[in-house]
């Protein structure tokens, strides 16, 4: 399991990263830029390392690749469709799999391009949800109080990419298992839409 | 537009928003979420959890080097990012699909498999799942069978019924090794799914079993 802390990032930080994305978007300013980087990089850094420990230039790359797209697609960011936080984990989600992909010994056809949108205006359905700060804080506050096997198959999962399959050869656990504790830890932090 | 019915588990849904799940089914949970408004919220919950515990991680800092590379890069990335339009394709098409279908479901190169049913293969994920569209004609049946290992279904087009249900527009449907089911389209429209099955299927009538070592070949 990665190394964790508890460090919390208020939401004044969160807002004044948000100013940082704006000047990037509008004005192209470099310097922002690069205070977007020295928060995010040692982030997205750690998120490949919790997959590949020791790769330090696999976590390089995916820096690269990641902050290349922030460049690039900041004036498709819609803050509103996702906060800055969750629009860094699902770019640096989405350049992971391109990665993997392109380094797979098994290669496929697949285009993960269209199967993962990088949440911008022109993705498909997009859902402009409210109140998403407090949304973030419950699921925070969730983790902390979540039995130890359930984050740690939530880290399995989210951070270190595992399929369930391997998640459960690695834990020896029952397939069945696996699923039903991620299912577990999803209702504990009330997740899981009613329908 | 009728509201999908039948929806991935949570489990299946978080696998995709972790990106940990072999791109075949992500292919099917993404061709979903594109006519279910219901699931497209919940993996926005989802893509939060990875968010907090992405939040969680002990930073590990970034060498200058790598950042002043980049910077001075910054000016030229545009130039070299290729634009590509997106080609004029029948919107009823899923966007995750149009890698695979030019202009409509009607251009491809379908071949037949028995008297109702005609199936293309699209393609093979790396853990050696087989990618196809299958088209039913109305009425028409499946042969009864069961599958090796998974098959993940999303109707594209018209509706299917078996054993344990009516399927429509945007379901998505995972059958597993045990069960063993006969789909049937139902008589107003021909039917086209998206289909992803782990293993060959296994054919259980009397003669078509005889094709099931033909089959099986064809996954070697």
């Amino acid at each position: 399991m990665p190394a964790m802390t508890n460090r919390k990032l208020p939401s004044d930080k969160l807002i004044a990263l948000g100013e940082l994305m704006k000047k990037v978007a509008v004005d192209r300013d470099k310097t922002a830029f690069a205070s977007l980087f020295d928060h995010y990089a040692p982030l997205i850094r750690a998120y490949s390392l919790a997959r590949e420990p020791g790769s330090d230039l696999v976590a390089d790359e995916l820096v690269q690749e990641v902050m290349t797209r922030v460049w690039l697609k900041a004036a498709k960011y819609n803050p509103r469709l996702a906060n800055l936080n969750t629009w860094i984990f699902t770019l640096a989600r989405n350049c992971r799999i391109d990665y993997l992909r392109r380094n797979s010994r098994y290669v496929t056809e697949i285009d993960p391009t269209d199967i993962f949108n990088d949440m911008e205006d022109d993705g498909p359905g997009p859902f402009q949800l409210a109140q998403q700060t407090r949304a973030e804080e419950s699921i925070r506050a969730g983790l902390e109080e979540l039995p130890r096997e359930q984050c740690e198959i939530l880290t399995k999962v989210y951070l270190e990419g595992k399929s369930h399959q391997q998640a459960s050869e690695e834990l020896k656990l029952p397939l069945g298992t696996v699923k039903s504790r991620v299912r577990l830890a999803l209702k504990k932090l009330e997740v899981l839409v009613e329908r | 537009m009728d509201k999908p019915q039948n929806h991935p588990f949570g489990e299946l849904l978080a696998a995709y928003s972790a990106g940990s799940l072999p791109l075949s089914q992500a292919l099917c949970i993404s061709a979903h979420l594109e006519h279910c408004d219901s699931c497209a919220r919940q993996l926005q919950h989802l893509n939060r959890v990875g968010t907090e515990l992405m939040q969680q991680l002990t930073p590990s800092k970034a060498s200058d080097e790598l950042k002043n590379r980049l910077l001075e890069r910054l000016d030229s990335l545009e130039a070299e990012t290729p634009r590509h339009e997106s080609a004029r394709v029948d919107s009823s098409i899923p966007r995750c699909l149009r890698q695979f279908v030019d202009s409509s479901y009607g251009g491809l190169r379908w071949k037949r498999i028995s008297a109702d049913i005609h199936s293309v293969e699209l393609c093979r994920d790396s853990n050696g799942a087989k990618v196809e569209l299958l088209k039913i004609k109305p009425g028409g049946s499946a042969t009864t069978h069961t599958h090796l290992g998974d098959e993940y279904t999303v109707i594209l087009e018209g509706s299917f019924s078996d054993e344990s249900g009516l399927y429509r527009k945007g379901d998505f449907v995972v059958k597993d090794k045990n069960d063993k089911h006969t789909p049937v389209a139902t008589r107003d429209s021909e039917c086209i799914c998206l289909a992803v099955t782990e293993g060959p299927i296994q054919f259980t009538g009397p003669i078509s079993r005889l094709l099931n070592p033909l089959i099986r070949r064809s996954y070697a």
